[in-house]
């Protein structure tokens, strides 16, 4: 194993939406990009059995999964002809209603920003080792599971 | 041999984080241990990496091996 360092991706608790703001706002200097293409995921409120998830506890193997989104990282630079590409997901309570994923692609034109995008939260979804503890109202808790 | 078990998710909170295993020098034969020790594990689907890998097949484990079991995941 090397020891190289991955970039980090993970922040703790929520994204928050002042914190988009200033990443979009630093690309106002980079001005060969024509395309932002930028997904957010949310934590839904869902009711399982009655029960209300009122937040998500998220954990991961840390070095594995900053391992990974390395690999991913470089299969879609050599896929899509993009400037850049900024990834921050959650770790610990997200209640619901916050943002607990945030995949921010830039291009020259927006198919190659919107392609990479689409692709880069598919393979965070299936492939990250990273795990939703699904908090409900009572105190009680489900794991989550991705459907694919 | 004996080897030390790292566990994620749901695996994390039935085992309370870490397991020892004695007599484990493959996958195939950490499944089984796992398996006759932990029988509550045979309803849970896991994958199993060694040494930051995910792996398939049966993969030779030292001592020095780091092994986790994850269950499904959930990012995103």
């Amino acid at each position: 194993m090397t020891d190289k360092k991955h970039k980090n991706i993970f922040v703790q608790g929520a994204v928050s939406s002042a914190f988009i703001a200033d990443s979009i706002q630093k690309h106002s200097t980079k001005t060969t990009i024509g395309a932002h293409s930028i997904f957010l995921g949310q934590v839904r409120s869902d009711i399982i059995n009655n029960r209300k998830v009122v937040a998500i506890d998220y954990t991961t193997y840390e070095e594995l999964a900053l391992e990974k989104m390395h690999e991913i990282r470089e299969g879609i630079f050599a896929k899509y002809p993009l400037t850049c590409m900024h990834i921050y997901h959650s770790l610990g309570i997200v209640v619901a209603g916050e943002m607990c994923l945030f995949v921010f692609t830039s291009a020259v034109h927006r198919k190659e920003a919107i392609d990479a995008c689409e692709e880069v939260v598919e393979l965070i979804k299936k492939e990250l080792p990273i795990w939703g503890k699904e908090i409900f109202e009572d105190d009680t808790h489900q794991w989550k599971e991705n459907k694919l | 041999m004996q080897v030390t078990i790292i566990t994620f998710g749901q695996i994390a909170e039935l085992f309370c984080g870490k397991i020892t295993l004695e007599n484990v020098h493959d996958t195939d034969s950490l499944q089984q241990r796992l398996v006759e020790q932990y029988p509550a594990l045979v309803n849970i689907k896991y994958a199993i990496a060694v040494d930051k890998k995910l792996v398939s097949g049966n993969v030779a484990i030292s001592e020095t091996s780091s092994i986790a079991l994850l269950p499904p995941f959930s990012g995103g």
